[in-house]
């Protein structure tokens, strides 16, 4: 793994500045429905509200915390490889603060854990998923379809012209 | 009788300390030996290593909250990660619906496996649960993590 993503790996939740001040909205604020209901009853746990907090944005992450705070390594090391690509504007949700999208997520996705990614509506996995695509040039691959140039591919640039 | 269950009570006391001691210890519990037992029926592995990592993410050891898996198989050939993973999940249903929390996968084809047998650290616990609403799901047990 590389040394840059093994230091990535021991940070203690210090994802700080711009990748969480570029944030739209965490889950309070995305959080559509009325939110008292359940997975079923159009609270936020529903199809309807899910589905339409995966479309809202490209690249969309339920995770536990925030970008600015994750709260678990998983849901960091999602955050992290985002950082290391330069993608500073996606949509997190922290299921911790609404059970019902905790659990709407994972009947949405058919997917038992926390944190999933999603790019372009489509759920693409979680972190070790991520982290595949990361090291097998993948994840630059789709980003570059949803017209995110990866933060990498300049930094190989660089390393060109040395 | 007596001696059997104080067999397995050294047993269960050895593993504690060498979870305490390494960074996760081989699935000695019952959840463990299950997830080992239902993944070498599903997926018939030609490798297959499950870690109880639970110990590093605010659980007492021996917890089997969290899983790390190493599944070397044919059947996962010609299948996406995606497709793969679903795979280790729909063989543990019952484990993750219940006491199982995390579960980190490695899943790759016999070729796979041989041409690189490394493994990523899982990483560091941040608190996870600890820090959820407090009307969802009551708290692990406390302990240092």
């Amino acid at each position: 793994m590389s040394g840059a993503l093994r230091a990535a790996w021991r940070l203690r939740g210090a994802a700080r500045g711009w990748a969480g001040r570029r944030l739209s909205q965490a889950a309070a604020g995305g959080a559509e429905g009325s939110g008292g209901d359940g997975g079923d009853g159009g609270g936020s746990g529903s199809r309807e509200a899910v589905e339409r907090l995966v479309r809202a944005h490209p690249v969309v992450v339920f995770m536990k915390g925030s970008p600015a705070q994750p709260l678990c390594g998983f849901s960091n090391a999602v955050v992290q490889i985002l950082r290391l690509h330069g993608v500073q504007d996606y949509r997190a949700h922290d299921v911790l603060q609404d059970p019902d999208l905790r659990q709407g997520i994972k009947n949405y996705s058919n997917w038992p854990t926390i944190p999933q990614v999603y790019l372009n509506g489509e759920f693409v996995g979680g972190c070790d998923i991520l982290l595949q695509m990361h090291q097998n040039g993948d994840l630059v691959e789709e980003l570059k379809k949803l017209g995110i140039r990866s933060a990498l591919l300049d930094a190989e640039k660089d390393q060109d012209k040395k | 009788m007596l001696r059997s269950r104080a067999a397995t009570a050294t047993k269960t006391a050895a593993a504690a300390a060498l979870a305490l001691r390494r960074g996760s210890s081989m699935a000695e519990g019952p959840v463990g030996r299950a997830i080992r037992a239902k993944l070498q029926a599903a997926l018939e592995p030609s490798y297959l290593r499950v870690l109880d990592e639970s110990h590093r993410h605010a659980g007492p050891p021996g917890a089997e909250s969290h899983f790390a898996v190493v599944v070397v198989s044919g059947r996962f050939a010609g299948l996406p990660p995606l497709q793969r993973h679903r795979l280790v999940h729909g063989a543990l249903r019952a484990e993750l619906a219940g006491p199982v929390h995390a579960l980190a996968i490695v899943a790759r084809t016999p070729e796979q496996w041989g041409a690189d047998p490394r493994v990523p650290p899982s990483p560091a616990c941040l608190g996870g649960s600890k820090h959820q609403h407090p009307e969802a799901e009551p708290p692990g047990a406390p302990a240092a993590s």
